[in-house]
């Protein structure tokens, strides 16, 4: 599938921003099932300095200095990606979970994706999880996908509730917020048990077919859980707030230990006062 | 398995004294036990003196040093230097390709769980400099000889400041220790880092990087960090001081913004850059990072090198070492309690000498060709349970001629390090010397008038004169935030105004408020101003405690000493002539407001306001021999409004100002200065209806204050976050 993606974010400011340095996960990066064909980013006003470069996960980011006095920032993506993720093997054939949680410290790089990190730090209560989904032998895309489901009934969708900085620890407890909480504890509950798992930022199709339910997220930056499955079938990613496994109508962004390796647009300013954000997100199928 | 006897650095295995030891011991005995108690203590007070006084150490410096020979250095020697290029060559692949974790000769899960594993410091291409360039090891001697890796540092250096300080300091305190030759000097292989720094900077600055005396950050040791800067002739800086502007680092200055290509960093390198890490933009620098990777900042050690200091690592290292260079490592670790390892070695005590196992610090760095190791270092007594570690000098002993120092060819004859002028003060500094110099006046001023004010508010009189007198005073008194403006009346008593004193204290705030500012001020002074400085202060507190009355002598004992150091011991730089403009606009204003009142009266009932005015302004004995003790209003106002040649005068606070702001450049400022002169002058010729233009002046002195601070201390609006935080939202 081919869609083309525009998101655009725009901050307007109270009072002119006198010096504005932003640090951005905006360009799509490229993955197995992931073609980028053309993906640019637009910085209004232009920026006095700007670095593409690569992180330590092979995500694109992008540094910015504004210098002059600006009463609005606008950063716009656009791009056009081919999306094809290969569908998981069936879940009776898939290697078991031990044989996963066993290889993966020994992956450098895997390694980091089964330790704790700040927002995707294992509790009792979510090991108590992981064994449930998880008893020995269980094949790993078995135990995915019913946790998967799990993730999806337990909690309730409602945002407001969580920001960028809850934790999965609070979240196993609340049981309400949005995609990213969901994704923090599904990850969380995969380390709670040596099993690698990721935070991916990206995008989600709407499908506007009548009388289905509008998925939730959709036109809307969107995160989800990505599981290392063994060499032989690779990442597999899973979207807990839809009950979905990802194929063909998400578009990757960028991936990290949890939401804070790669938060979309950090930004230190000078002035500005208050200020409105707007963000304006378009995934359209391009038909060919 | 035989008992382990730990080995003796100052007696051999046959009970002899070891060569390195017997000139120290012989100068010991020379001294004599109590007079080396008594150093110790000198030797001590002479550090704390040498580091801004808001700074306090960890350590206390034992005037006995550590002797090695020249072949003991020479085995440590090429051990460290092995050590800290194996050590950058690891670094540089854990943040780079990763081959050690992809052949599992370190546990991958082991490193990338550390929290020194900073992610956004790993980069495809090497950085700029190594990502070690300054490192430092402790060291044991074990029993049977060998020395051992006890530590490695590879982040923050700690101790380097004081490793640099403490020869000097102990060579004027304990000149008897140095009379035997042979001692190598640390002076070529400081002049050479100085020299390699230099030389990488370019035509950016070197800074020093500490937490600053505010900051919560975690900060191991400021004294280190100030001495540090000190020694290398580098800037300190605080978070606070730095800004980036198109992706490089820039101090703020009184000339502006000026590069920053060199940072040796003195804080963690977690949450270093909010930017790309979160966390208050405050604590940390925005767009280190950044900066860093791009190749416009270099950071001595680059964020993330703590990583291999763990102690975690230590043990593993010997394989890893032997697959990046083919070697295997000079110098083992040391495994076991290292109380029951190290060799032992005398500690001046109280009662005399103790014995205690030690462990020796050396550092190194690499200055772009190779690794270069200080021949010298720090010794630590390693029982410190609480308190303060002790900590000796290392000497490195040649028996025969002077050793040469070999290191990278100089490529031009190095430039010397100018003084900082004023262009590189930074902006926190000159703000703090501005404030110092008021505050110091303001309490000064504050003195004066009560030394004036106590003795005629004591005589009772009910004659008019003395009415008039006791009105005027109270009115001086309430002006100066002294006494409550609500009860300034001619029926105040010296009684009342005792009680008053006692109730309020505003003396206890004034002194406080100059002691912070000193403090914050002080890396600008040098130690024995700071030293003499501080003694008067410390005098002024003492007298205090009892009461605020008699610590007045103190107080102008302070005064004194304070201005005569700016005086006589500061040079007329950047630094001075803000503690200057800042002392002018204090003394200028007060005398302005205080003339206002007390000259506020018909020609005819002048008498009262110009003796006092003349006294306030301590002119009255050049009053006297110039017009023999008549008081008329046009000598008077001539002297204290007029004369150029009156240090108290209003035209020389004027004067001075102007000549300040000229320096500085502030020429539109200077103009302003230049106006008042001509008024404080033309003032001088009227004798009537002079409260209201002397208010005026005052008033004029309080907006040029204000341009001052803005135009000079540049007060930007605190940075803040700005996070994406409703970007994921349901639709």
């Amino acid at each position: 599938m081919i869609y083309r993606l525009h998101h655009a974010t725009s901050y307007d400011y109270a009072e002119p921003v006198v010096l504005g340095t932003h640090f951005m996960h905006l360009m799509p990066r490229e993955r197995p099932g992931q073609f980028i064909r053309e993906s640019q980013l637009a910085i209004t006003p232009a920026p006095e300095l700007r670095r593409d470069e690569t992180d330590h996960f092979g995500n694109v980011t992008t540094t910015v200095s504004l210098t002059l006095p600006h009463r609005q920032f606008v950063v716009a993506l656009s791009a056009t990606v081919d999306v094809a993720q290969p569908a998981p093997p069936r879940a009776d054939f898939s290697p078991c979970w031990e044989e996963i949680s066993n290889a993966a410290l020994r992956r450098a790089e895997i390694a980091e994706f089964a330790l704790p990190s700040p927002l995707a730090t294992p509790t009792a209560e979510i090991l108590a999880l992981a064994t449930e989904f998880f008893p020995s032998g269980e094949p790993i895309i078995a135990g995915l996908i019913a946790l998967n489901r799990k993730i999806f009934q337990l909690m309730t969708y409602r945002g407001g509730v969580t920001n960028t900085a809850t934790t999965a620890a609070q979240v196993v407890k609340g049981r309400v917020g949005v995609c990213q909480d969901y994704a923090h504890l599904m990850i969380a509950v995969l380390r709670a048990i040596g099993l690698p798992a990721r935070y991916v930022s990206g995008y989600l199709r709407t499908l506007p077919i009548e009388g289905v339910e509008k998925r939730r997220g959709a036109d809307q930056s969107h995160a989800w859980c990505s599981a290392w499955a063994g060499d032989a079938i690779g990442w597999v990613d899973f979207d807990p707030t839809n009950n979905l496994l990802v194929h063909d109508e998400h578009v990757t962004l960028a991936w990290g230990r949890d939401f804070q390796d790669v938060s979309p647009l950090r930004g230190i300013i000078l002035g500005g006062g208050r200020h409105t954000l707007r963000v304006n997100v378009d995934l359209d199928p391009v038909l060919t | 398995m035989h008992a382990v006897t730990t080995s003796d650095e100052l007696i051999d295995r046959s009970g002899r004294l070891r060569t390195p030891w017997v000139p120290v011991m012989e100068a010991f005995r020379a001294i004599g036990q109590e007079e080396m108690s008594r150093r110790a203590a000198a030797l001590n007070r002479q550090v704390r003196l040498a580091a801004p006084f808001g700074a306090v150490t960890s350590h206390h410096y034992d005037p006995l040093p550590a002797p090695l020979t020249a072949s003991e250095f020479a085995v440590l020697e090429a051990g460290v230097r092995q050590r800290a290029h194996l050590l950058n060559v690891l670094l540089e692949d854990l943040y780079g390709p990763q081959t050690i974790l992809h052949e599992n000769l370190l546990p991958p899960a082991l490193v990338l769980g550390k929290p020194h594993f900073i992610r956004a410091m790993r980069t495809r291409r090497p950085l700029l400099g190594p990502r070690l360039a300054l490192y430092a090891a402790d060291l044991i001697r074990g029993p049977d000889g060998k020395f051992l890796v006890l530590q490695d540092y590879t982040g923050i250096i700690p101790g380097l400041g004081h490793a640099l300080t403490l020869r000097r300091l102990a060579a004027t305190t304990i000149p008897e220790l140095f009379r035997a030759g042979g001692l190598r000097s640390l002076r070529p292989a400081r002049e050479m880092l100085v020299d390699h720094l230099q030389r990488g900077a370019e035509n950016g600055l070197i800074a020093v990087l500490s937490a600053g005396a505010s900051s919560l950050a975690y900060a191991p040791d400021m004294m280190d960090d100030a001495l540090l800067a000190r020694a290398l002739g580098a800037l300190l800086i605080e978070p606070g001081d730095v800004a980036a502007r198109n992706g490089a680092l820039h101090i703020k200055t009184l000339s502006g913004l000026l590069h920053i290509a060199t940072m040796i960093r003195g804080l963690s390198g977690i949450e270093l850059d909010p930017l790309e890490q979160g966390g208050r933009p405050g604590a940390g620098i925005a767009g280190a990072f950044g900066a860093i990777r791009a190749g416009v900042l270099t950071m001595l050690n680059t964020p993330g090198s703590a990583l291999i200091e763990d102690p975690d690592f230590a043990p593993l290292l010997e394989p890893v070492f032997q697959r990046l260079v083919g070697e295997a490592p000079l110098l083992a670790p040391a495994f076991g309690d290292p109380l029951l390892l190290a060799s032992k070695a005398p500690f001046v005590n109280g009662a005399g000498l103790s014995s205690i196992p030690l462990s020796f610090r050396l550092y190194a760095w690499h200055d772009g060709a190779g690794w270069q190791v200080l021949p010298g270092g720090l010794a630590f007594a390693l029982d410190a349970k609480s308190g303060p570690a002790a900590m000796k000098d290392i000497w490195v002993l040649d028996a025969d001629e002077p050793q040469f120092y070999a290191g990278a060819a100089a490529v031009e004859p190095p430039e010397r390090l100018p003084f900082l002028p004023a262009a590189h003060l930074p902006s926190r500094v000159a703000d703090n010397l501005f404030w110092l110099g008021r505050s110091a006046e303001r309490l000064e001023a504050a003195a004066r008038l009560l030394m004036l004010a106590l003795p005629r508010l004591e005589s009772g009189t009910s004659l008019p004169r003395d009415v008039a007198e006791r009105a005027l005073i109270a009115r001086c008194l309430a002006q100066a935030r002294l006494i409550p403006a609500e009860l300034a009346s001619g029926a105040m008593s010296g009684k009342f105004l005792r009680q008053t004193l006692a109730r309020r204290k505003p003396f206890a705030g004034l002194v406080k408020e100059v002691a912070r500012l000193l403090n914050a001020a002080s890396e600008r002074l040098s130690p024995s101003m700071l030293a003499t400085v501080q003694l008067a202060l410390d005098q002024v507190e003492d007298a205090l405690v009892p009461n605020e009355e008699t610590a007045l002598p103190a107080i102008l004992g302070f005064a004194a000493t304070f201005a005569g150091i700016a005086a006589e011991n500061m040079s007329r730089d950047g630094g001075w002539l803000f503690l200057e403009m800042g002392r002018r606009l204090e003394r200028g204003e007060i005398l302005a407001e205080t003339l206002a009142i007390l000259l506020d009266a018909a020609p005819d009932r002048l008498e009262p306001g110009l003796a006092l005015g003349i006294e306030l302004a301590d002119s009255v004995l050049s009053y006297d021999l110039r017009h023999a003790g008549i008081l008329a209003p046009a000598p008077v106002l001539a002297m204290i409004l007029a004369d150029t040649g009156n240090p108290r005068s209003l035209n020389f606070q004027c004067t001075a100002l102007r000549w300040s702001l000229e320096r500085l450049g502030a020429d539109d400022d200077a103009e302003s200065a230049r106006l008042l002169q001509t008024e404080a002058v033309s003032l001088a010729g009227r004798v009537t209806e002079l409260a209201t233009p002397l208010a005026t002046i005052a008033a004029r002195l309080r907006m040029l204050s204000d341009r001052v601070q803005r135009r000079f201390f540049t007060l930007l609006p605190e940075a803040h976050q700005l996070e994406d935080e409703e970007i994921i939202s349901p639709p």
